[in-house]
């Protein structure tokens, strides 16, 4: 398994950001983790990264325990995080060269830089840079080393239809490598095409999980229903009970 | 041997301050600041004044320089987001600690170094040639005492979650009650303390005093640095130290020498334990940050 998560917890006071999460991600897996803003995706990442601690609840990602081998599972992580900022006095090489030398890899930051359509600005300094070429400097930044499982957290932000396709690209090309690639979106079009397998959250719950054929089935929509078809059909059966979702 | 693990790490730290402005401006107000020959310098020390010089740098401007250019290292970080790079790095929390306190210390301890360079060259041109001995000794005292701000500085940072905080932490209690105003707030300690007032004019020899009063890592830094200037066993600066204590002028100084009968002084009040107590000040904030941003959720 690439990621393994039982009776996953976080709590802020009385606040459940995440409730109870059994989560199975096989090795070599595109998997989309979806939801409405605030459903939890965030607070599952974060989690996964040692960003934050868990409440309750075990995890193992590549094997490894996320909270304990810290060095050991981001190693072979690549990361690419949601709501985050560059430093602006660096430039996108040095940002780069900065994961090289710490996960101790020899990758080329030209070639990193050039898959993300960054070549030009590889000396410029991130503080000028727009909020889509912050985003492709980040995701060049997740590919160092040929990581086992990308850990993309709402990739798609702030990118134009160019940059949308790059990332679609890139996880193609990763998955394809063999790869694990997880990412998490609200977004839901962008998704349909790149994944395996989605897993739906909604208030910190996983309520459905499969791919897009097996909603399909179960949940008796037309062939040419869309993964936003699915997500309307799961989560406003929850809302309509919020008792069980709780 | 490899290199540690924080070391990538560490020497951006230290480039990104090195290729900007702050570092820079400081070493320039550092000299600025420090050059100031004074008679009764020049009358005790002789060629040596050069080196008192960087006692002189030392003491005001330096901590608030380091402090301003540590306080936001990690809690700005985390309100930006940049936080998330590092966390998402092979790297432990502690790692993380450890290479921004040395990062930020090379790249302020270097131009710090350019501004003594500077200021001995200029010294020593105008008094003449100082023991090297006295000046390396100086010299490195002073750069334990940067890495020693940086090392609080960072733990705070490190400690809470909002930048105001840190600077009320950094600015109103640990510079202007422990750098600047210590001489009165533990005047007015030990005065509660004991029941009777206490003047610097005339000091009493209770070695609780003198103690209390060595709290202060910039007073223990001023001890440790008169102690290799041969200036004696005082917190203030060499030049009013030795006022009182090689001139029949009293003044508002603390002085163990001064307050003590010879060969009465605790083996506590001897100057080396300023060394220990810049040495706890580097190592116990940082321990105790270590333990709860390794616990505590970061984003």
């Amino acid at each position: 398994m690439a990621i393994e998560t039982t009776n996953l917890t976080k709590r802020y006071g009385d606040t459940v950001a995440l409730d109870g999460l059994d989560l199975s991600v096989e090795r070599g897996e595109v998997y989309g983790f979806l939801g409405p803003n605030g459903a939890g995706k965030s607070t599952t990442i974060n989690l996964l990264l040692n960003y934050i601690k868990p409440t309750s609840g075990t995890a193992r990602v590549l094997g490894y325990d996320p909270w304990t081998d810290v060095v050991a599972s981001h190693r072979r992580i690549g990361i690419c995080p949601d709501r985050f900022s560059t430093y602006d006095g660096m430039s996108a090489r040095q940002h780069l060269q900065l994961v090289i030398d710490t996960k101790n890899v020899d990758d080329d930051p030209e070639r990193l830089l050039e898959r993300v359509g960054l070549a030009d600005a590889a000396t410029r300094p991130a503080g000028e840079f727009s909020q889509g070429m912050e985003q492709r400097l980040a995701l060049a930044m997740s590919l160092v080393g040929e990581p086992d499982l990308l850990i993309l957290d709402e990739p798609f932000t702030g990118l134009d239809p160019h940059g949308v396709a790059l990332v679609r690209d890139v996880v193609d090309a990763e998955s394809d490598r063999g790869a694990t690639v997880f990412f998490s979106s609200h977004v839901l079009g962008q998704v349909e095409v790149v994944c395996d397998r989605v897993g739906i959250l909604h208030h910190g719950r996983l309520v459905e999980e499969g791919s897009l054929a097996d909603f399909r089935d179960q949940l008796e929509l037309s062939d040419d229903a869309t993964i936003e078809d699915v997500f309307v059909e799961l989560t406003s059966e929850t809302v309509a009970s919020p008792e069980e979702s709780r | 041997m490899a290199l540690p693990r924080w070391f990538p790490l560490a020497r951006a730290e230290a480039r990104r301050l090195l290729t900007s402005k702050g570092p820079w401006m400081l070493a320039i107000l550092l000299v600025l600041w420090a050059y100031r020959p004074s008679y009764v310098g020049w009358d005790e020390l002789g060629p040596n004044l050069t080196v008192g010089f960087i006692q002189i740098a030392g003491s005001v401007l330096l901590p608030l320089g380091v402090l301003l250019l540590s306080y936001r290292s990690i809690v700005a970080e985390r309100s930006s987001g940049s936080l998330k790079f590092l966390l998402g790095l092979p790297l432990t929390r502690t790692d993380i600690l450890v290479a921004k306190t040395l990062g930020r210390s090379a790249g302020i301890a270097i131009p710090v170094i350019g501004a003594v360079v500077v200021l001995v060259l200029a010294g020593g041109f105008r008094f003449g040639l100082f023991s090297p001995l006295r000046f390396g000794a100086v010299l490195l005292v002073t750069l334990l005492y940067v890495v020693t701000l940086v090392s609080i500085a960072t733990a705070v940072s490190a400690s809470t979650t909002s930048t105001v905080r840190a600077t009320g932490i950094l600015f109103g209690g640990f510079y202007l009650v422990l750098t600047v105003l210590w001489k009165p707030v533990a005047s007015a300690i030990y005065s509660a303390a004991s029941g009777h007032a206490v003047s610097a004019y005339d000091a009493p020899a209770d070695g609780a005093l003198f103690l209390l009063l060595r709290v202060s890592p910039e007073r223990s830094y001023h001890i440790v640095t008169n102690w290799l200037l041969g200036v004696g066993n005082s917190g203030a600066l060499f030049e009013p130290a030795l006022t009182k204590l090689r001139t029949p002028t009293s003044i508002n100084v603390y002085a163990v020498d001064a307050a003590f009968e010879p060969g009465s002084v605790p083996l506590y009040l001897h100057e080396l334990s300023g060394l220990l107590v810049l040495l706890c000040w580097l190592i116990v904030p940082l321990g105790v940050a270590r333990y709860r941003f390794e616990r505590g959720d970061l984003v």
